[in-house]
Protein backbone atom coordinates (compact mmCIF):
# COMPACT_ATOMS: atom_id res chain seq x y z
CA UNK A 1 0.00 0.00 0.00
CA UNK A 2 0.91 3.21 -0.16
CA UNK A 3 1.80 5.63 2.61
CA UNK A 4 -0.78 8.44 3.01
CA UNK A 5 0.69 11.51 2.14
CA UNK A 6 2.26 14.47 4.70
CA UNK A 7 -0.01 17.58 4.84
CA UNK A 8 1.35 20.93 7.21
CA UNK A 9 0.50 20.26 11.01
CA UNK A 10 -0.69 24.26 10.34
CA UNK A 11 -0.55 27.21 12.73
CA UNK A 12 -3.26 25.77 14.93
CA UNK A 13 -1.59 22.56 16.77
CA UNK A 14 -3.52 22.47 20.17
CA UNK A 15 -1.96 24.09 23.31
CA UNK A 16 -4.23 21.45 25.15
CA UNK A 17 -2.17 18.67 23.44
CA UNK A 18 1.11 19.63 25.30
CA UNK A 19 1.05 18.60 28.40
CA UNK A 20 2.99 20.18 31.33
CA UNK A 21 6.11 17.94 31.14
CA UNK A 22 5.65 17.11 27.35
CA UNK A 23 9.75 18.80 26.69
CA UNK A 24 10.79 17.32 30.00
CA UNK A 25 12.61 13.65 28.83
CA UNK A 26 13.39 13.26 32.35
CA UNK A 27 10.24 12.15 33.34
CA UNK A 28 7.09 10.60 32.34
CA UNK A 29 4.52 12.45 33.43
CA UNK A 30 4.63 15.78 35.52
CA UNK A 31 4.02 14.05 38.81
CA UNK A 32 6.41 11.01 37.88
CA UNK A 33 9.63 9.79 39.33
CA UNK A 34 12.38 11.82 37.21
CA UNK A 35 14.66 9.03 35.97
CA UNK A 36 17.72 8.23 38.13
CA UNK A 37 20.24 7.81 35.11
CA UNK A 38 22.37 10.41 33.64
CA UNK A 39 23.28 14.16 33.99
CA UNK A 40 19.80 16.41 33.34
CA UNK A 41 20.52 19.12 31.47
CA UNK A 42 18.85 21.83 29.31
CA UNK A 43 18.80 22.40 25.50
CA UNK A 44 16.93 25.99 24.49
CA UNK A 45 17.30 27.34 20.62
CA UNK A 46 15.27 29.16 18.26
CA UNK A 47 13.24 28.07 15.30
CA UNK A 48 13.43 30.86 12.63
CA UNK A 49 12.60 30.62 8.82
CA UNK A 50 14.10 32.93 6.13
CA UNK A 51 15.74 36.31 7.54
CA UNK A 52 15.78 35.04 11.10
CA UNK A 53 12.26 35.79 11.73
CA UNK A 54 11.46 33.51 14.33
CA UNK A 55 7.91 30.58 14.09
CA UNK A 56 5.54 31.10 16.48
CA UNK A 57 4.16 27.53 17.37
CA UNK A 58 6.06 25.71 15.60
CA UNK A 59 5.88 21.43 16.98
CA UNK A 60 9.53 20.18 17.63
CA UNK A 61 9.44 16.59 18.71
CA UNK A 62 12.61 14.97 19.85
CA UNK A 63 13.85 11.46 20.49
CA UNK A 64 17.31 10.15 21.76
CA UNK A 65 18.86 6.78 23.45
CA UNK A 66 19.25 7.04 26.88
CA UNK A 67 22.37 7.75 29.31
CA UNK A 68 23.55 4.22 28.52
CA UNK A 69 23.09 4.70 24.77
CA UNK A 70 19.93 2.30 24.77
CA UNK A 71 16.32 2.67 23.99
CA UNK A 72 13.31 1.63 25.59
CA UNK A 73 15.99 -0.38 28.56
CA UNK A 74 14.85 2.60 31.37
CA UNK A 75 11.65 2.68 32.32
CA UNK A 76 11.41 5.89 33.82
CA UNK A 77 12.93 7.48 30.51
CA UNK A 78 11.05 7.24 27.52
CA UNK A 79 13.59 8.72 25.44
CA UNK A 80 10.60 11.29 23.72
CA UNK A 81 9.25 15.22 24.22
CA UNK A 82 7.85 17.54 22.64
CA UNK A 83 7.76 21.56 23.03
CA UNK A 84 6.16 24.12 20.42
CA UNK A 85 8.35 27.66 20.14
CA UNK A 86 6.28 30.48 21.71
CA UNK A 87 6.07 34.57 20.24
CA UNK A 88 9.87 34.92 20.35
CA UNK A 89 10.00 31.22 18.60
CA UNK A 90 11.85 29.87 21.57
CA UNK A 91 11.77 26.00 22.34
CA UNK A 92 13.37 24.44 25.60
CA UNK A 93 13.09 20.51 26.38
CA UNK A 94 14.96 18.90 29.52
CA UNK A 95 16.90 15.56 29.16
CA UNK A 96 20.00 13.95 30.17
CA UNK A 97 22.97 13.64 28.38
CA UNK A 98 21.96 10.37 25.79
CA UNK A 99 24.90 7.98 25.57
CA UNK A 100 26.54 6.85 22.21
CA UNK A 101 26.48 3.50 21.01
CA UNK A 102 27.21 1.06 18.11
CA UNK A 103 24.27 0.24 15.57
CA UNK A 104 24.90 -1.19 11.69
CA UNK A 105 25.73 2.41 10.84
CA UNK A 106 28.46 2.41 12.75
CA UNK A 107 29.30 4.07 15.97
CA UNK A 108 27.00 6.29 17.33
CA UNK A 109 28.05 9.96 19.13
CA UNK A 110 25.76 11.25 21.67
CA UNK A 111 22.79 12.87 19.72
CA UNK A 112 19.46 13.21 19.26
CA UNK A 113 16.65 13.66 16.56
CA UNK A 114 14.58 16.70 16.60
CA UNK A 115 11.67 17.09 13.77
CA UNK A 116 10.12 20.09 13.46
CA UNK A 117 6.92 21.13 12.04
CA UNK A 118 4.87 23.95 11.75
CA UNK A 119 3.02 26.03 9.38
CA UNK A 120 4.50 26.86 6.26
CA UNK A 121 6.41 23.37 6.59
CA UNK A 122 3.98 21.05 4.23
CA UNK A 123 6.61 18.18 5.24
CA UNK A 124 8.24 18.11 8.46
CA UNK A 125 11.67 18.17 8.82
CA UNK A 126 14.35 16.09 11.15
CA UNK A 127 17.64 17.17 12.33
CA UNK A 128 20.00 15.59 14.68
CA UNK A 129 22.05 17.80 17.51
CA UNK A 130 24.77 16.44 18.65
CA UNK A 131 26.15 17.14 22.13
CA UNK A 132 29.35 19.07 23.06
CA UNK A 133 32.62 17.24 24.36
CA UNK A 134 32.10 13.74 22.51
CA UNK A 135 33.82 12.73 19.47
CA UNK A 136 31.63 13.35 16.71
CA UNK A 137 33.93 12.49 13.83
CA UNK A 138 33.42 8.91 13.04
CA UNK A 139 29.71 9.72 13.16
CA UNK A 140 27.86 8.32 10.07
CA UNK A 141 25.21 10.86 10.27
CA UNK A 142 27.72 13.64 11.06
CA UNK A 143 29.90 12.42 8.07
CA UNK A 144 26.76 12.48 5.98
CA UNK A 145 27.10 15.96 6.17
CA UNK A 146 30.19 18.64 4.53
CA UNK A 147 32.74 19.60 6.90
CA UNK A 148 31.55 23.31 6.77
CA UNK A 149 28.23 22.62 7.96
CA UNK A 150 28.74 20.08 10.58
CA UNK A 151 29.11 22.82 13.63
CA UNK A 152 25.60 23.81 12.84
CA UNK A 153 24.44 20.52 13.80
CA UNK A 154 26.36 21.03 17.69
CA UNK A 155 24.58 22.12 20.45
CA UNK A 156 26.45 24.81 22.10
CA UNK A 157 27.20 25.56 26.03
CA UNK A 158 25.44 28.34 27.25
CA UNK A 159 24.49 29.34 30.79
CA UNK A 160 23.83 26.94 33.71
CA UNK A 161 20.55 26.70 35.00
CA UNK A 162 19.32 26.09 38.70
CA UNK A 163 22.54 23.90 38.59
CA UNK A 164 21.90 22.29 35.20
CA UNK A 165 24.27 22.53 32.63
CA UNK A 166 22.28 23.93 29.54
CA UNK A 167 23.07 23.96 25.60
CA UNK A 168 21.22 25.90 22.64
CA UNK A 169 20.72 24.51 19.30
CA UNK A 170 19.18 26.85 17.29
CA UNK A 171 17.42 25.48 13.70
CA UNK A 172 17.36 28.00 11.25
CA UNK A 173 14.61 26.64 8.49
CA UNK A 174 15.91 28.75 5.41
CA UNK A 175 18.80 31.18 4.85
CA UNK A 176 22.20 31.94 6.59
CA UNK A 177 23.06 29.06 8.65
CA UNK A 178 20.31 26.93 7.53
CA UNK A 179 20.53 23.79 9.55
CA UNK A 180 21.40 20.41 7.95
CA UNK A 181 18.51 18.24 7.42
CA UNK A 182 18.31 14.44 6.73
CA UNK A 183 16.14 11.92 4.77
CA UNK A 184 12.75 11.16 6.15
CA UNK B 1 11.02 -0.11 9.01
CA UNK B 2 10.82 2.25 5.82
CA UNK B 3 13.54 1.40 3.43
CA UNK B 4 12.38 2.58 0.26
CA UNK B 5 11.86 6.14 -0.98
CA UNK B 6 8.34 7.94 -0.83
CA UNK B 7 6.95 6.57 -4.19
CA UNK B 8 6.69 9.42 -6.77
CA UNK B 9 4.06 11.77 -6.73
CA UNK B 10 2.82 11.61 -2.90
CA UNK B 11 4.87 14.19 -1.54
CA UNK B 12 3.90 17.64 -1.15
CA UNK B 13 5.69 19.86 -3.55
CA UNK B 14 7.22 22.77 -2.36
CA UNK B 15 7.26 25.75 -2.45
CA UNK B 16 3.48 26.23 -3.16
CA UNK B 17 2.42 28.79 -5.28
CA UNK B 18 -0.11 31.36 -3.80
CA UNK B 19 1.52 30.41 -0.26
CA UNK B 20 4.11 32.95 0.92
CA UNK B 21 4.74 30.89 3.91
CA UNK B 22 6.27 27.66 1.63
CA UNK B 23 8.40 30.15 0.48
CA UNK B 24 9.84 30.67 3.52
CA UNK B 25 9.76 28.27 5.62
CA UNK B 26 11.21 25.59 3.65
CA UNK B 27 14.44 24.75 3.48
CA UNK B 28 16.24 25.49 0.50
CA UNK B 29 19.01 22.81 0.64
CA UNK B 30 17.82 19.20 0.22
CA UNK B 31 17.65 17.44 2.84
CA UNK B 32 20.67 14.68 3.14
CA UNK B 33 20.60 11.30 3.23
CA UNK B 34 22.25 9.08 5.64
CA UNK B 35 21.57 5.64 6.46
CA UNK B 36 18.78 5.00 9.15
CA UNK B 37 19.74 3.67 12.48
CA UNK B 38 18.86 2.29 15.36
CA UNK B 39 18.36 6.03 16.66
CA UNK B 40 15.32 6.15 12.94
CA UNK B 41 14.36 2.63 13.40
CA UNK B 42 12.91 3.07 16.91
CA UNK B 43 10.35 5.22 19.07
CA UNK B 44 9.00 5.15 22.59
CA UNK B 45 7.45 2.05 22.82
CA UNK B 46 5.12 2.80 25.73
CA UNK B 47 4.29 6.80 24.53
CA UNK B 48 0.60 6.63 25.88
CA UNK B 49 2.25 6.81 29.47
CA UNK B 50 3.38 10.21 28.02
CA UNK B 51 0.71 11.08 26.18
CA UNK B 52 -3.47 10.30 27.74
CA UNK B 53 -5.36 9.07 25.64
CA UNK B 54 -9.43 8.05 25.39
CA UNK B 55 -10.56 11.57 24.07
CA UNK B 56 -12.71 10.24 21.92
CA UNK B 57 -15.60 12.55 21.63
CA UNK B 58 -14.91 15.96 20.31
CA UNK B 59 -18.37 16.94 19.93
CA UNK B 60 -19.59 16.46 23.74
CA UNK B 61 -16.67 17.18 25.72
CA UNK B 62 -18.72 17.80 28.72
CA UNK B 63 -22.00 15.87 28.89
CA UNK B 64 -25.13 17.66 28.08
CA UNK B 65 -23.24 20.28 26.58
CA UNK B 66 -22.92 19.39 23.12
CA UNK B 67 -20.72 21.53 20.42
CA UNK B 68 -22.95 23.30 17.45
CA UNK B 69 -22.29 21.57 14.23
CA UNK B 70 -23.27 18.53 12.21
CA UNK B 71 -22.52 15.31 14.23
CA UNK B 72 -20.06 12.69 12.49
CA UNK B 73 -18.12 10.05 13.54
CA UNK B 74 -14.76 9.53 11.80
CA UNK B 75 -13.38 5.83 11.70
CA UNK B 76 -10.73 3.68 9.99
CA UNK B 77 -7.60 2.20 10.46
CA UNK B 78 -4.12 2.45 10.71
CA UNK B 79 -2.12 0.36 8.50
CA UNK B 80 1.33 -0.17 7.72
CA UNK B 81 2.77 -0.37 4.10
CA UNK B 82 2.32 -4.11 3.58
CA UNK B 83 -1.51 -3.26 5.08
CA UNK B 84 -1.26 -4.58 8.53
CA UNK B 85 -2.75 -3.01 11.16
CA UNK B 86 -0.61 -0.71 13.35
CA UNK B 87 -1.89 -1.73 17.05
CA UNK B 88 -1.77 0.85 19.77
CA UNK B 89 -0.53 3.65 17.92
CA UNK B 90 -1.52 7.42 19.38
CA UNK B 91 -4.03 9.19 17.31
CA UNK B 92 -4.00 13.13 17.28
CA UNK B 93 -6.97 14.38 15.84
CA UNK B 94 -7.60 18.16 16.24
CA UNK B 95 -9.73 20.47 13.74
CA UNK B 96 -12.33 24.06 13.50
CA UNK B 97 -15.43 24.09 14.88
CA UNK B 98 -18.34 24.14 12.33
CA UNK B 99 -17.82 27.57 11.42
CA UNK B 100 -14.39 27.28 10.57
CA UNK B 101 -12.60 28.66 13.78
CA UNK B 102 -9.86 26.93 15.76
CA UNK B 103 -10.56 27.31 19.63
CA UNK B 104 -6.59 28.57 19.72
CA UNK B 105 -4.78 31.68 20.69
CA UNK B 106 -3.19 32.44 17.60
CA UNK B 107 -6.14 31.69 15.12
CA UNK B 108 -7.67 35.72 14.54
CA UNK B 109 -10.87 34.82 12.49
CA UNK B 110 -13.70 36.93 12.97
CA UNK B 111 -15.78 33.41 12.85
CA UNK B 112 -17.43 32.67 16.25
CA UNK B 113 -16.01 29.95 19.05
CA UNK B 114 -17.96 27.68 20.42
CA UNK B 115 -17.59 27.44 24.18
CA UNK B 116 -18.49 23.92 24.16
CA UNK B 117 -15.89 22.73 21.73
CA UNK B 118 -12.30 22.60 21.89
CA UNK B 119 -11.71 20.54 18.81
CA UNK B 120 -9.22 17.78 19.78
CA UNK B 121 -8.92 14.36 20.99
CA UNK B 122 -6.18 11.68 21.24
CA UNK B 123 -6.92 7.64 21.44
CA UNK B 124 -5.13 4.59 20.42
CA UNK B 125 -5.84 2.29 17.65
CA UNK B 126 -7.01 -1.05 18.84
CA UNK B 127 -5.99 -4.65 18.03
CA UNK B 128 -7.07 -4.34 14.34
CA UNK B 129 -5.34 -1.14 13.76
CA UNK B 130 -9.28 0.54 14.13
CA UNK B 131 -9.58 4.22 15.50
CA UNK B 132 -13.07 6.20 15.94
CA UNK B 133 -13.81 9.71 16.75
CA UNK B 134 -17.25 10.87 17.57
CA UNK B 135 -16.92 15.20 16.40
CA UNK B 136 -18.79 17.46 14.14
CA UNK B 137 -17.85 18.53 10.80
CA UNK B 138 -15.31 21.78 10.68
CA UNK B 139 -16.21 24.76 8.52
CA UNK B 140 -14.26 26.27 5.79
CA UNK B 141 -12.18 29.14 6.35
CA UNK B 142 -10.30 32.02 4.07
CA UNK B 143 -6.52 31.71 4.16
CA UNK B 144 -5.18 35.69 5.34
CA UNK B 145 -2.78 35.21 2.87
CA UNK B 146 -2.89 38.29 -0.30
CA UNK B 147 -4.02 36.06 -2.99
CA UNK B 148 -6.23 34.25 -0.23
CA UNK B 149 -8.46 31.02 -0.51
CA UNK B 150 -10.57 28.82 1.03
CA UNK B 151 -9.22 25.63 3.21
CA UNK B 152 -11.84 23.33 2.33
CA UNK B 153 -13.56 21.48 5.42
CA UNK B 154 -10.43 19.27 6.60
CA UNK B 155 -9.53 16.90 9.88
CA UNK B 156 -5.90 17.64 11.16
CA UNK B 157 -4.26 13.94 12.05
CA UNK B 158 -1.32 13.19 13.39
CA UNK B 159 -0.30 9.39 14.11
CA UNK B 160 2.93 7.93 15.85
CA UNK B 161 3.93 4.45 14.59
CA UNK B 162 6.59 2.37 15.51
CA UNK B 163 9.56 4.48 14.29
CA UNK B 164 11.09 7.54 14.54
CA UNK B 165 10.57 7.40 10.38
CA UNK B 166 6.86 6.57 10.38
CA UNK B 167 5.71 9.45 11.84
CA UNK B 168 3.08 11.41 10.04
CA UNK B 169 1.32 14.58 10.17
CA UNK B 170 -1.48 14.74 7.69
CA UNK B 171 -4.72 16.04 6.60
CA UNK B 172 -8.24 14.22 6.02
CA UNK B 173 -10.65 16.34 3.39
CA UNK B 174 -14.34 15.40 2.80
CA UNK B 175 -16.12 13.84 -0.31
CA UNK B 176 -17.51 16.17 -2.63
CA UNK B 177 -16.38 19.18 -1.39
CA UNK B 178 -15.96 21.99 -3.95
CA UNK B 179 -13.39 23.46 -2.02
CA UNK B 180 -11.06 20.42 -2.31
CA UNK B 181 -10.27 21.31 -6.11
CA UNK B 182 -8.63 24.49 -4.80
CA UNK B 183 -6.86 23.60 -1.88
CA UNK B 184 -3.64 24.90 -2.13
CA UNK B 185 -2.58 22.53 0.53
CA UNK B 186 -4.06 19.45 -0.72
CA UNK B 187 -3.28 20.39 -4.61
CA UNK B 188 0.54 20.70 -3.28
CA UNK B 189 0.31 16.63 -3.67
CA UNK B 190 1.13 15.80 -7.51
CA UNK B 191 -0.37 12.26 -7.75
CA UNK B 192 -3.97 12.44 -8.13
CA UNK B 193 -4.66 8.40 -6.68
CA UNK B 194 -2.30 9.89 -3.96
CA UNK B 195 -4.66 13.13 -3.19
CA UNK B 196 -8.05 10.88 -3.42
CA UNK B 197 -6.63 8.68 -1.00
CA UNK B 198 -6.61 11.59 1.69
CA UNK B 199 -10.19 12.01 0.76
CA UNK B 200 -12.63 10.01 3.47
CA UNK B 201 -15.43 7.99 2.10
CA UNK B 202 -18.89 8.85 3.45
CA UNK B 203 -20.85 5.45 4.91
CA UNK B 204 -23.73 4.49 3.51
CA UNK B 205 -26.28 6.27 6.37
CA UNK B 206 -29.08 3.19 6.21
CA UNK B 207 -25.72 1.73 7.87
CA UNK B 208 -25.16 4.39 10.29
CA UNK B 209 -28.37 4.79 11.53
CA UNK B 210 -29.82 8.25 12.51
CA UNK B 211 -27.33 10.00 15.12
CA UNK B 212 -24.57 11.31 13.13
CA UNK B 213 -23.16 11.00 9.56
CA UNK B 214 -20.72 7.87 9.07
CA UNK B 215 -17.30 8.63 7.31
CA UNK B 216 -14.23 6.35 7.16
CA UNK B 217 -10.34 6.54 6.35
CA UNK B 218 -7.45 4.36 6.68
CA UNK B 219 -4.05 6.38 7.22
CA UNK B 220 -1.02 4.07 5.56
CA UNK B 221 1.90 4.99 7.54
CA UNK B 222 5.63 4.55 6.44
CA UNK B 223 7.22 0.70 6.49
CA UNK B 224 6.72 -2.82 6.95
CA UNK B 225 6.16 -3.49 10.93
CA UNK B 226 5.58 -6.23 13.06
CA UNK B 227 2.98 -4.52 15.40
CA UNK B 228 2.81 -6.58 18.63
CA UNK B 229 2.95 -2.99 20.57
CA UNK B 230 0.62 -3.35 23.66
Amino acid sequence: MHPTSQQTIGPFFPRGFIGPAEHDLTRVTADAEPTTQGEAVMLRGSVTRAGGVPCVNAILEMWQADAAGRFGADPAFLGWGRAFTDAEGRYAFRTVIPGGFTDATGTRAPHANITVMGAGLMRRVLTTVFFPGFETEADPVMAAVPTVLRPLLLAEPARREKGLRCFRFDIRLRGENETPFFDL
Amino acid sequence: MPDTPWPPGIEPVVPVPGYPNTWTHTPARAPFPRAPGATEHSAPAALHRKLATGEANLAERSKGRPAIGQLMEISGRILDEAGRPVVGAIVELWQANAAGRYAHAIDTSAAPLDPNFEGHGRIRSDADGRYAFTTIKPGAYAVPVQETWWRPPHLHFSVFGPSCLSRLVTQMYFPGDPLNDIDRILQSIPDAAARSRMVARMLPPASVGSVHLGFTHDIVLRGRFATPEG
